[in-house]
C-alpha cells in the first residue's frame, strides 16, 4: 500500500521498484535501481525524497514501539546506505541534507548498534549525519557540533556512567555559543532518565520518536 | 546453612533460611577495593581478593570470576582497548565480514589472552571460600562470542546473508564456551553462568532465539553439567518474555530475568526453575536506598510462596554504584 504522495502517479511508479527493494532489504537490488534511476535522469534529490524517505515513512508506520524488528530495520538501514553511497559517494555533502546532526556514544560505552541505526534511519529520511562513531569524548562531540554546524546533537548511552557525560553536554555546547543547538538522547540506560534529569531536550524512546522530534524541530514546528 | 548450601537449595526449590544474595557485582570489586579495572582485569589474585572483601563487605552469597566481553576474542587474537575506570572494547576484529570461522582454532585456557586470569581467580577464592560461599565463573554464550568475533553487525548480517557462515561461528563459539567454561571448572567453579546478552530480543527477535540458539545454549549447558558443575545457569539481560519459557528446555537450573519482566511473569513462564533477579542496575547508580530497599523486599514476598529465588539484579550492578544501595539490597532481606 503506498502512502499518500507529492509527485503524481507517473514517479510513484517509476520509485516503486527503489521502495520495494529498500523495504525488503536487498541493498544490492537498491543500489542497483537507484543507479539506474539515475541514468534514467532522475535527480539525487528526488531519489532521496521519492525513494528513501516515502520507504522510511512506510517503514515508520509500521515500527511502533511494541511492534520493532532489530534486523528488519537494520537490513532496511543497510539498503540506504548503499543507495546513499550511488548518490552521494563522499557522503551528503553540507548543504545537501535537509540539516546536519552529529551523533556519537559516549567515552567508555562500546554499544553501537542503536546509534548505527539512528544513523540510518535519519540519512533514510534525507538528513546529513556526522557519526562520531563509540567511546567519543564530549569535548570531540560539541566540537564537531561547531564544525558542521550541527542543527541537533544526539547522543545515544547504553551504559550508566554515560549519564554524568550527558549531562555535560549542554554547558559545553553553552560555553561554544551553541546555546540554541537541541540535545537528544536514546540508548537503553538513557531512556530511563527523564530530559530534566539529563538536561537534554528530549530523551526518544527509539529511532523513529527521536526522528520525528528532530523533524518537528528542524521544520520549526512545535516540539512537545 | 552455609551461603553454597543456601543457594544449592534455591536451585533445587528447597526451602531456605532466607533468600540468597547473589547481586552481579563484578567491577564494583574492583571500585571497593581501590583498584581500577584496568588492574583489576589483569591480575586473577587481585580480582579474588577484591571479589572476597565485596562479598564480605555486602554480606552475599556468591564472588564471581566474571572479567569482561572481551575475553574469548582477545584469547583468539582480537586487539582490545582498555581504560582505567571502564570495560574493554573490543578495536580489531578477528573476523572479517567475509572470512570464515574455520580458520580458527580453539584457545588453550591455560595462556590464551587474559583467560589464565579469569583460572587464576577461581583457583585462589575457592581455595581461600572451599565450599563455604558459591564461586561462579562466566563465559560468553554463543551469540555474544560470535558478536566479538565478527563485530555485532557482520554478525547479524551473517543471519540473513550466508547463515551457514553465522551457524559455523556459532558452533565454533559453543566449543569455545565448553572448553573455556570445563578449564574453569578444573580450576574450581562450582558453577558457570553462561552469559549471552546478544541473544537478547532486543537484538536477535525470539524465533532465531529458538531455532538457533536453544539448542547451541542447551548443548554448552549440558556439557558444564557434565563437567561437574553444581548447576546451570544462563543469564542473558534485557526484554526476555519472549524466550524465557524456552530456559527449562535448554536445561538451566537458574534463569535470571531483567527489570522488563515481573517476578510473577518470570514465574509463569519458568514455574519450575530457580530465577535471579531483577533489580533495575541503574537504580543502584541514582534511586534512593529506601528505593531500593523496597524493591528488594517486594521480589523476595514476590517469590515467599514458591521459593526457587536468588536476590539480585537483572543485569550487571554499575562499577560506579552507590554502596549504600546495594547495602539497602543486604538490608532488605536481614529484616526478614
Ligand atoms: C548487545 C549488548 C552488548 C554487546 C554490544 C555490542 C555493540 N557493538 O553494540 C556487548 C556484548 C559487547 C555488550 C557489552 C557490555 N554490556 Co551490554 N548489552 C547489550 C544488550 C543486550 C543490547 C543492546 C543493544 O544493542 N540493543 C539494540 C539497540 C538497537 O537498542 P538501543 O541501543 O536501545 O537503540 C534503540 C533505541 O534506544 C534508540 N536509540 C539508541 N540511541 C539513541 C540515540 C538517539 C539520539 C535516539 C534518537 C535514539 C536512540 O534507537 C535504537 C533503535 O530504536 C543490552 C540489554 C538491553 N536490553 O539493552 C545490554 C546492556 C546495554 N549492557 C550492559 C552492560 C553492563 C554491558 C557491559 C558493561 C558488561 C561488562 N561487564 O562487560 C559491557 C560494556 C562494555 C562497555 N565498555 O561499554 C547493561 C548496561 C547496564 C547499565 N545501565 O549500565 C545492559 C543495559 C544490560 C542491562 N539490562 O542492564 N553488551
Amino acid at each position: 500500500m503506498n502512502g499518500p504522495h507529492s509527485s503524481g502517479p507517473s514517479t510513484e511508479a517509476a520509485f516503486q521498484p527503489l521502495v520495494d527493494a529498500l523495504l525488503v532489504g536487498d541493498h544490492k537490488l537498491a543500489a542497483a535501481v537507484a543507479q539506474h534511476l539515475i541514468e534514467q535522469g532522475c535527480s539525487r534529490e528526488q531519489v532521496v525524497t521519492d525513494g528513501l524517505e516515502h520507504a522510511m515513512g512506510l517503514l515508520d508506520d509500521k515500527c511502533t514501539v511494541e511492534s520493532f524488528n532489530l534486523l528488519e530495520i537494520m537490513l532496511v538501514g543497510r539498503a540506504v546506505s548503499a543507495v546513499v553511497r550511488v548518490l552521494y559517494p563522499d557522503g551528503y555533502a553540507p548543504t545537501e541534507g535537509r540539516a546536519t546532526f552529529v551523533i556519537a556514544t559516549l567515552e567508555g560505552d562500546v554499544h553501537d548498534l542503536g546509534k548505527n541505526i539512528v544513523r540510518m534511519v535519519l540519512a533514510g529520511k534525507g538528513f546529513r549525519v556526522v557519526d562520531l562513531g563509540r567511546d567519543c569524548p564530549v569535548d570531540d562531540l560539541v566540537g564537531a557540533a561547531q564544525r558542521e554546524g550541527a542543527a541537533a546533537v544526539l547522543v545515544s548511552g547504553l551504559i550508566s556512567p554515560v549519564v554524568s557525560q550527558v549531562r555535560k553536554l549542554r554547558p559545553a555546547l553553552r560555553a561554544c555559543g551553541l546555546a540554541h543547538v537541541p540535545v537528544v538522547a536514546g540508548g537503553a540506560a538513557l531512556k530511563q532518565l527523564r530530559p530534566e534529569a539529563l538536561d537534554v531536550d528530549y530523551v526518544a524512546e527509539n529511532a523513529f520518536d527521536g526522528a520525528h522530534y528532530l523533524e518537528r524541530h528542524v521544520s520549526g514546528a512545535p516540539t512537545t | 546453612m552455609n551461603s553454597l548450601e543456601r543457594i544449592l537449595r534455591a536451585t533445587r526449590l528447597e526451602p531456605v533460611d532466607r533468600t540468597p544474595l547473589v547481586p552481579q557485582l563484578f567491577g564494583h570489586a574492583a571500585v571497593c577495593a581501590g583498584l581500577s579495572l584496568r588492574d583489576y582485569l589483569h591480575d586473577g589474585e587481585a580480582l579474588a581478593h577484591a571479589q572476597i572483601r565485596a562479598r564480605e563487605r555486602y554480606r552475599t552469597d556468591a564472588v564471581f570470576a566474571f572479567l569482561d566481553f572481551g575475553v574469548e576474542a582477545e584469547a583468539l587474537g582480537a586487539q582490545l582497548s582498555f581504560g582505567d575506570d571502564r570495560y574493554p572494547d573490543v578495536v580489531g576484529c578477528v573476523l572479517g565480514a567475509d572470512d570464515d570461522p574455520a580458520r580458527l582454532r580453539l584457545p588453550e585456557p591455560a595462556s590464551a589472552g587474559r583467560m589464565p586470569v579469569c583460572l587464576r581467580a577461581l583457583r585462589t577464592m575457592r581455595q581461600r571460600l572451599g565450599d563455604s560461599a558459591l564461586v561462579a565463573g562466566a563465559v560468553a554464550g554463543p551469540m555474544t562470542a560470535s558478536a566479538q568475533l565478527y563485530g555485532i553487525e557482520n554478525a547479524l548480517f551473517l543471519a540473513i546473508d550466508d547463515p551457514p557462515r553465522l551457524a559455523a561461528a556459532l558452533d565454533f563459539s559453543t566449543r569455545l564456551a565448553i572448553r573455556y567454561g570445563l578449564a574453569q571448572l578444573d580450576a574450581g567453579a562450582h558453577a558457570v553462568i553462561v552469559f549471552d546478552p546478544a541473544a537478547s530480543p532486543a537484538v536477535v527477535p525470539p524465533g532465531f532465539f529458538r531455532e538457533f540458539l536453544a539448542p547451541r545454549l542447551g548443548r554448552v549447558l549440558a556439557a558444564l553439567r557434565g563437567g561437574g558443575a553444581a548447576f546451570t545457569w544462563l543469564n542473558i539481560a534485557g526484554p526476555t518474555a519472549g524466550i524465557l519459557d524456552c530456559y527449562a528446555h535448554i536445561g538451566a537450573d537458574v534463569a535470571t530475568f531483567d527489570y522488563y519482566l515481573s517476578a510473577a511473569e518470570a514465574s509463569r513462564l519458568l514455574p519450575r526453575t530457580c530465577l535471579a533477579g531483577n533489580l533495575k542496575s541503574l537504580d543502584f547508580l541514582d534511586a534512593a536506598p529506601d528505593v531500593v530497599k523496597r524493591e528488594a523486599r517486594g521480589l523476595v514476598a514476590a517469590f515467599g510462596g514458591r521459593g526457587g529465588f536468588l536476590l539480585s539484579s537483572g543485569c550487571e550492578i554499575p562499577p560506579e554504584a552507590a554502596a549504600g544501595n546495594i547495602a539497602a539490597m543486604a538490608a532488605a532481606l536481614n529484616e526478614d
